[in-house]
């Protein structure tokens, strides 16, 4: 059997691409407006949203059977909630200045919809190996689009890539200038509405 | 019945394990952020006498290094003597902390900590003065719970580079502390004011006022270090020598 027909890679490649949370979903979208200044904080956001989304689907789907289904959402919010402060108090104890940088949207994590959308939409249903690698493919979905926005909006807002500047000086003695734009949100959101349009359309002609 | 005592132990053991489970993280993780707290604050105070850049990346020891070698913390009286640090127990506000940059033997900055009402939590940072009790060498926030992007601009460079220069007090000699303008300065305050003012962050009036009513408040209360500096410059009493065991 191809691993491209696996229904492990198919539950890790549709959430990744085919039903990109950001892109076709539109979900988690503050957060892909507020920390896509800098490709740093993004990839840092992204490996913290990977974790969570990842192991809250891994432990929901282990207790799917036992959860009662009159108190489900408190449950999966508990769980969820649990390892945002785990990631939270870890960052703050080892990447100090990242943590400071993404201030309160580490917190947020908890109310992402995506995640609980995972949770109540496939963990609760899927076996624990399935649930943790749909839960990776939307970690990486959500990911590389934050990766690309922050490095559209790190490039040619600060002119640089993970902080090292890469726009030459003579550029700038040129007359170059960053665009100012690029540092506030509505940057962002018209980056975003780009790229989901782009996607839509790759995703459509393949059809 | 059975099924909502199954929903109430299941909840009860939900809670016990994600207690235990944070408790253990939370207290296993303490010591290091601790750690990494009071190396941010001891590099915000680095900041504020332009000793440390904020466009440079330090480890923690080599901030504990500068900062040991230059600063001195200092307690005094609410008079503007030194006290004892037994007297630290006599209650809030009658022992004031400052931090003293001294170079070749000479008091070149006092630092007093801010502590300031915001709009949505505390503000916490530090202000330099320059040694004549008038000057503002450097500001900077290290703790605030303001809103990024709005008032949560407090943190950022520019705004804590507006404070650099202003004086505290006008030029009859008379405390006037230094306020955060509604918008910018040269268009907002009168010329004779502008330079107890500073560049306010637009969509962040509230912030700014607090702030500013912060800064009213700490700097009158550490006033009478500054009439010492104004008065005797550097043979103002602060700068005997102090106990080592207190940084």
């Amino acid at each position: 059997m191809k691993l491209t027909r696996t229904k492990a890679f198919k539950t890790f490649a549709g959430p990744a691409w085919y039903e990109n949370p950001i892109n076709m979903q539109m979900l988690g979208i503050c957060s892909a407006l507020a920390v896509t200044v800098q490709l740093k904080t993004a990839f840092v956001m992204t490996l913290a949203m990977t974790f969570v989304v990842s192991l809250s689907n891994l432990i929901i789907s282990l207790l799917r059977n036992v959860i009662p289904g009159n108190i489900r959402i408190i449950v999966e919010l508990a769980v969820i909630a649990s390892l945002v402060i785990l990631a939270d108090e870890f960052l703050r104890a080892y990447y100090f200045e990242i943590s400071k940088l993404l201030s309160v949207f580490v917190g947020l994590i908890i109310t992402n919809c995506i995640i609980l959308g995972r949770a109540e939409g496939f963990a609760l249903s899927n076996p624990p190996h399935l649930a943790f690698v749909d839960g990776l493919g939307n970690g990486v979905g959500y990911g590389s689009v934050l990766m690309s926005v922050a490095l559209i909006r790190e490039l040619f807002g600060s002119g640089s890539i993970f902080g090292y500047t890469v726009v030459p000086e003579r550029l700038y003695a040129a007359g170059y200038e960053d665009m100012g734009l690029m540092l506030l949100a509505p940057a962002a959101f018209i980056i975003i509405g780009l790229m989901a349009w782009l996607q839509k359309y790759l995703v459509n002609s393949r059809k | 019945m059975s099924e909502t005592l199954k929903s109430i132990g299941f909840a009860l053991g939900m809670c016990l394990v994600c207690g235990v489970l944070l408790t253990a993280a939370a207290t296993g993780l303490q010591p290091m952020q601790e750690k990494n707290r009071l190396s941010d604050r001891q590099k915000n105070v680095l900041y504020t006498v332009d000793l440390a850049s904020r466009d440079k990346a330090y480890t923690p020891e080599q901030i504990r290094d500068i900062y040991e070698k230059n600063i001195d913390k200092i307690r005094v009286s609410a008079a503007g003597e030194i006290a004892e640090p037994a007297e630290d127990k006599a209650g809030d506000g009658q022992v004031l902390t400052i931090y003293l940059y001294t170079k070749n033997g000479e008091i070149q900055n006092y630092i007093i900590p801010i502590e300031s009402q915001g709009l949505w939590g505390k503000i916490y940072g530090y202000m330099a003065l320059e040694n004549d009790g008038s000057t503002v060498a450097g500001f900077t926030v290290y703790e605030h719970s303001e809103t990024p992007g709005l008032g949560g601009e407090i943190e950022k460079q520019w705004f804590q580079e507006n404070f650099e220069g202003k004086k505290i007090v006008d030029r009859t000699g008379r405390f006037v502390a230094v306020q955060i303008a509604k918008g910018d300065v040269d268009k907002r305050v009168p010329e004779e004011k502008e330079s107890h003012y500073v560049d306010g962050i637009s969509g962040a009036t509230l912030t700014g006022r607090y702030l500013s009513k912060g800064l009213e408040k700490t700097l009158s209360r550490y006033e009478p270090v500054s009439l010492c500096f104004r008065k005797q410059r550097l043979s103002c009493r602060l700068q005997e020598p102090t106990d080592p065991g207190e940084k």
